[in-house]
């Protein structure tokens, strides 16, 4: 988000000129709309499913509200201001709180009740008009100079609405059926997955305050530390994990205690060793920028005060240099979600073993259902961090 | 000064050198290291991955994140600069905005939602490659060109420069060092995504450690594993050195007179 800070803000201009990103977004979907194939319809599980087209997934009324509320977004940013982009902002979330009817719909014309495998899957036309739909929102909070809130609640709600409706409604979604053919394995791989990565950043906030001190205390340590952090970051995921297996399970087949700790080639072992390996850096290298860039001003004032060294330490330095240690803390549990998908593949569970079971079965719903809550649970983190250091920065620092 | 400062730069080239050494001499010199591997893993039928030559798997790795590199590039550096042009400005903050959120992705879920879309093989790989690759090229763009400085954009208008010359002899050189570090990264995380490929039917580096991993078969994980980091590293001190010879260029006073 620092870029962004940067940034000049938007201003708002009063006629005149038409939104050009909102007019273009508008096209595009009008485009993709009518385009692209909106579902797809498939008699069972692995059979590659058949592509429907708009009218027939919603029919030429459901079609034609939709282009209508597409076109009002375009037309409402051709003539710019406040009640314009409200109202678009409006249409925005309307189109977003129909998108699982627009399914529901397509689910009565579509699926054969008669066949009980048969499913219905999200086509790409879906998937776009959604993901743009996004792009606008995020293009109106920034004209409309909102704050984070009213947009995170609006999509809260969006989201809510969404959860209701495949719970409830939703059957013949593929990816209902397969979160519902796995449920409990679900919560187990999500838990998991927390599970992991909270371990993984605990123990790499611990270990990375420590060095950090280290470092601030030898000098010369610094260099070669970071050095070393360097290398472990540049060397691919995939190729750390590979390259701890063989050590471990000889180390386990060869020191019974360790075995008997749960020290093994395959598992949670390695999958936390490169998880801390990887985290150290990013939590180093801003837990050490964080407390150096205290102004020298300040802690001489903390002196002039009389303040002990441990307090100067604990009431200044650390609360000053909080919002950019928790910059750290942010990049290093969003970069550790990722991974840990990629721990999968060595037996350590969560949720990317939906990812690699379903590209080994060629099952793409069971894919997504892997890979969105990792989006999502990433997306939230940052959301949630990012506003958490923006709570806790001073006024007075920049 | 000077003088260390090339001494320095050869270091760092050095260092490039050692690394690419000992990636040929792992890619030539794995097949004929049987005994090694032998002792790694006793039991095993076979213990040198045979399924490919290692030059093979290294020259399809190396060919996927070239062309998503190269195509990355072009379309993230041009998008900066057209998002930061008088035409583009209405698109900068929301590309700044995507730029930056889109750190956020974890490539795994990036490559996993490609499939669907795209279908297995190598075509999905390049694509998911290029997609999350361009972020950070953006992402550093943006911030190289607003980082140059106002008035030295004016001075060279007052000298007579028209837009495009501002463009290519200002503004691109000063911004030259962050866009590199933005390439840096998204080659980096490329080589590490594109190992990942090997799930989705993409034959390269990672195919030894995924055939390892399901066979159980350790000493094709180690072979892999080497290889893939020791080319991590080799690209890694390249753009190093590439980066070192950039500062040296715009801080030799020589250059600029």
């Amino acid at each position: 988000m620092s870029l962004l800070d940067a940034l000049p803000t938007p201003k708002l201009r009063r006629g005149g000129y038409p939104n050009a990103v909102l007019v273009s977004m508008s096209i595009v979907m009008l485009a993709v709309l009518w385009g692209l194939d909106a579902v797809s319809v498939a008699p069972n599980r692995i059979v590659q499913g058949t592509g429907v087209g708009v009218l027939g997934a919603i029919g030429l009324p459901g079609a034609f509200l939709a282009s209508l509320l597409i076109l009002a977004i375009g037309g409402l940013a051709c003539q710019p201001g406040r009640t314009n982009y409200a109202a678009a902002l409006g249409a925005v979330v309307l189109l977003l709180a129909l998108m699982p009817f627009g399914l529901m719909v397509a689910s009565y014309f579509l699926i054969d009740p008669a066949l009980p495998q048969a499913r219905l899957g999200i086509g790409a036309s879906y998937w776009l008009i959604l993901f743009i739909l996004l792009l606008c929102l995020i293009e109106l909070r920034l004209r409309l100079a909102l704050t984070r809130l009213l947009p995170g609640l609006l999509l809260a709600g969006v989201g809510l609405l969404w959860w209701l409706c495949a719970s409830l409604w939703l059957d013949d979604l593929a990816l209902v059926q397969e979160f519902k053919a796995r449920d409990r394995q679900f919560m187990r791989a999500v838990g998991q997955h927390i599970v992991l990565v909270g371990v993984a950043v605990g123990v790499s906030i611990v270990l990375g305050g420590l060095l950090a001190m280290l470092m601030r205390r030898f000098k010369r340590l610094q260099k070669s530390a970071f050095a070393v952090l360097n290398f472990l970051q540049t060397i691919p995921s995939l190729a750390l994990f590979g390259l701890l297996l063989a050590p471990l399970a000889w180390l386990a087949a060869n020191v019974p205690v360790l075995a008997q700790v749960g020290v093994s080639g395959i598992g949670n072992t390695p999958a936390l060793i490169a998880l801390v390996a990887y985290s150290l850096l990013p939590m180093v290298r801003n837990t050490y920028i964080a407390l150096e860039q205290v102004s020298p001003d300040t802690l001489e004032a903390a002196t002039a005060m009389g303040m002990r060294r441990g307090q100067q330490f604990w009431q200044v330095r650390l609360p000053l240099a909080l919002p950019v240690l928790l910059e750290g803390v942010r990049i290093t549990t969003v970069q550790a979600i990722g991974l840990t998908a990629v721990a999968a593949l060595i037996g350590a569970g969560g949720l990317g073993t939906f990812i690699f079971q379903g590209l080994g079965q060629a099952a793409m719903d069971m894919v997504l259902l892997g890979a969105l809550p990792i989006l999502v649970l990433a997306l939230l983190v940052d959301a949630a961090l990012g506003a958490l250091a923006e709570a806790l920065r001073p006024g007075g620092i920049q | 000064m000077k003088h260390s400062d090339q001494h320095a730069d050869r270091r760092l080239w050095i260092r490039s050198l050692i690394w690419g050494l000992l990636l040929v001499v792992c890619v030539v010199g794995i097949a004929h290291a049987e005994g090694l591997f032998r002792w790694l893993e006793p039991d095993a039928r076979q213990v040198i991955y045979q399924r490919a030559q290692f030059y093979e798997l290294l020259g399809r790795h190396l060919l996927v994140v070239g062309i998503a590199a190269l195509v990355t590039i072009f379309f993230g550096v041009g998008a900066g600069i057209a998002v930061t042009r008088k035409k583009g400005r209405d698109f900068l903050p929301l590309v700044a905005q995507l730029a930056s959120l889109g750190q956020t992705f974890p490539p795994v879920a990036v490559l996993a939602l490609a499939v669907p879309v795209l279908g297995f093989g190598t075509l999905p790989i390049i694509i998911a490659l290029m997609l999350y690759g361009l972020l950070p090229i953006v992402r550093n763009t943006l911030a190289g060109l607003q980082d140059v400085n106002e008035e030295i954009k004016v001075a060279s208008r007052a000298m007579g420069m028209t837009p495009l010359q501002t463009l290519y002899q200002v503004e691109l050189p000063l911004a030259a060092p962050v866009i590199l570090a933005g390439i840096r990264t998204s080659v980096t995380i490329n080589i590490a995504t594109a190992a990942l490929g090997a799930t989705v039917g993409a034959s390269n580096l990672g195919d030894p450690i995924i055939a390892g991993i399901i066979n159980g078969n350790m000493a094709y994980v180690t072979q892999g594993a080497l290889i893939i980091a020791l080319l991590a590293l080799t690209i890694d001190s390249l753009f190093d050195g590439l980066q070192g010879r950039l500062r040296q260029r715009l801080s030799s006073p020589q250059r600029l007179s």
